[in-house]
């Protein structure tokens, strides 16, 4: 669905924000993107929306140059960006002059995220709060049904409950042919959400995998002391947490915040973890 | 290319942009109102009658002004940093975003404003009759002033939209400095031309002749010849905000 | 549904399952929700939904009948009672003795202690 080559961006007399990135997404799947702050998440997003254009390299997107912003190819490409405001009239007017854009929004499911929500479609925008004015965002969003649904940091802003109404919702929303890809710094909030994971560190993709495939290559927990030899990268917190080779013990939950500090700190060892087969003490 | 231009979608976008600038539009016209109604009044005082020169001579001082703060507003959103990820992810082509915006900048401008004009000018004169002496009758709009006016805007009015959609900061300023430069180089080149052509006849364009000969030529280029102009000049400068559109990254 | 960080989310799933059915939630030949239903549910990715159905097809817990959905099997109940069973014994059991011995609670002590339990539940419920 996107297809991404040698990707390569700079802002005029600027450092680089991305070093020859290529990635591959298909539908079915929900991507989480994850990385430091100014590490070319929002860039990468962009780009693939087609709101910015490569230094250098290609980003396809249903086999369209998105920087062309093709009507064919917008039709299907739709961006929750982070920092956005919404006009100020009321719900059902947003809704009427934007809907009609989209061939395949669905009028019933924008209505009845916005009831989830506990919105009105009678309510002014410009009377929200910020995390009402994203709901509202979001809700249109998921209701444009393109193929392609690109959120950058959807979750800031929503309060808790909102938190989980909304992993509700993308669980709900994700089908085999949509590809969902979602940037953010919060890892926590859509641990259970995702099932592949993208991390950026210094302007490069230094990890591209399935959840299913780390979780078969890695380990997640309190090592115990006959482990310590497999111990890639551990963290000093209470009961002292690590990631390890997974060798022949059981297949544990992925913690990804651990992961992802493991990934910045060790990269090298993690990926020889996950690109070789373990072959271990069972024989 | 059937697929990025529609007549539906730039339908559907006029809409759009129109339903958006729906407040700003309503105080907008009601501050020209006020001030046409002041006008057309003024008019009125001497001979209780609206000549049709009268009311272009104030219709045209707003018309084109607010037509022009119009090119500026309506390409807003394609400039705030909040709301221009929005606009230009939404499936509509460049095409279509230029054709949407000219037609409302100048057609359907140029219709409400004459009718909001009129209905102000029929006011006044209402208005003349309750407190004065003045005779009923009925607003004279077209006149070939009028057409002149408006001439004139169709003329100026693409320059602007290509200013409002390549400035980001600022943009009425650079755009009328911009095209006080492009005069003033036009000029200069003008009467670097013009000495280089006649300084074998000893003619400088200060003198009677010079202004004769170009008062020929101006005859002969208007009517027809102005419109090609307009047209030819227009879709120029419409082509190039259609590469600046194309071009600009939110 | 609050996931513990050990099992990966699949199997937390699947636990949750048993737990329905065991407790009789989910009676055996009838259908159970869907797997978007699971998903929305329980806050996960569909594809991790999958796996847990599969993981229970595989375990002869439930079925599919294609174009309808799945249900508990015939004799789910049983097969659930037996797995968790065992688990109980071979997990939970070693535990628990381990604790036993390193805190010095002898099998009497806990055997008084287990009847004391039931006698209360007993209570309870009359």
């Amino acid at each position: 669905m996107v297809e991404i080559n040698n990707l390569q961006f700079h802002y005029p007399k600027s450092r680089t924000i991305l070093d020859n990135v290529s990635l591959d997404f298909t539908p079915g799947n929900i991507y989480g993107l994850f990385g430091k702050n100014g590490e070319g998440k929002s860039t990468l997003m962009k780009i693939i929306a087609g709101l910015l254009f490569p230094t250098a390299g290609n980003c396809y997107v249903l086999n369209e140059i998105t920087s062309k912003r093709k009507v064919k190819s917008l039709k299907d490409i739709f961006i929750v960006s982070e920092d956005f405001e919404l006009p100020s009239i009321k719900i059902s007017t947003y809704e009427k002059i934007n809907a009609p854009f989209y061939p395949k929004f669905s009028k019933n499911q924008f209505y009845d995220l916005i009831k989830e929500f506990k919105l009105s479609p009678d309510q002014k925008i410009s009377t929200l709060s910020f995390g009402q004015k994203k709901k509202v965002f979001i809700a249109f969003g998921i209701a444009t049904n393109t193929k392609l649904l690109l959120m950058d940091e959807p979750t800031n802003g929503l309060d808790i409950p909102s938190k989980s109404q909304f992993r509700k919702i993308m669980a709900s929303a994700v089908d085999q042919g949509k590809c969902i890809i979602i940037s953010t710094h919060q890892v926590r909030d859509l641990h259970s959400l995702i099932n592949h994971v993208i991390i950026l560190d210094q302007s490069k993709v230094v990890i591209d995998k399935p959840l299913s495939f780390i979780s078969e290559h890695l380990w997640f927990g309190k090592p115990k002391h006959h482990d310590q030899d497999a111990v890639i990268y551990s963290e000093m917190t209470f009961g002292g947490k690590a990631v390890l080779y997974k060798q022949d013990k059981d297949e544990t939950d992925i913690d990804l915040e651990l992961l992802f500090n493991a990934v910045l700190s060790e990269p090298e060892q993690i990926n020889n973890a996950l690109n070789t087969a373990y072959h271990g003490a069972r024989i | 290319m059937a697929q990025e231009f529609s007549i539906k979608r730039i339908g559907g976008f006029i809409y759009r942009d129109i339903v958006l600038l729906k407040s700003t539009i309503i105080t907008g016209l009601s501050v020209t109102g006020g001030l046409l109604f002041i006008g057309f009044l003024f008019n009125l005082r001497e001979d209780y009658h609206l000549t049709p020169n009268e009311f272009v001579s104030v219709f045209f001082k707003f018309y084109i002004p607010v037509g022009l703060l119009l090119c500026f507003t309506i390409f807003k959103e394609a400039h705030s940093q909040k709301t221009n990820q929005f606009y230009f992810s939404l499936p509509v082509s460049s095409y279509e975003r230029i054709a949407a915006a000219w037609f409302t900048t100048s057609i359907i401008y140029t219709v409400v404003f004459t009718t909001f004009g009129f209905l102000v000018g029929q006011f006044a004169i209402v208005t003349g009759i309750v407190v004065s002496q003045a005779n009923f009758h009925v607003v004279p709009i077209f006149s070939e002033n009028y057409w002149k006016v408006v001439a004139f805007y169709f003329l100026i009015q693409p320059t602007f939209l290509l200013g409002a959609v390549t400035f980001s900061k600022n943009r009425i300023g650079k755009t009328l400095l911009s095209i006080l430069l492009i005069v003033f180089g036009l000029v200069v080149y003008n009467f670097i031309l013009f000495g280089v052509l006649n300084i074998g006849y000893e003619v400088f364009s200060g003198e009677k002749l010079a202004s004769d000969a170009f008062d020929l030529t101006s005859n002969d280029f208007s009517g027809i010849g102005s419109w090609f102009w307009i047209i030819v000049l227009g879709i120029g400068i419409l082509l190039a905000t259609y590469y600046k559109i194309t071009e600009k990254e939110a | 549904m609050d996931f513990d960080n050990s099992k990966p989310i699949y199997l937390q799933i699947v636990d949750f399952f048993y737990e329905s059915i065991l407790a009789r939630r989910w009676p055996e030949g009838e259908r159970i929700p869907s797997v978007r239903e699971v998903a929305m549910m329980v806050e996960v990715n569909p594809n991790t939904a999958i796996r847990a159905f599969n993981y229970l097809q595989d375990e002869g817990v439930i079925y599919n009948k294609r174009g309808i959905g799945y249900f508990v099997s015939e004799n789910g109940y049983k097969k659930v009672l037996d797995i968790k069973r065992k688990e109980f014994i071979e997990l939970t059991l070693p535990d628990v003795f381990k604790k036993m011995i390193l805190l010095d609670v002898k099998l009497e002590e806990m055997s008084n202690s287990y009847n004391q339990y039931v006698n209360d539940i007993d209570h309870e419920n009359k």
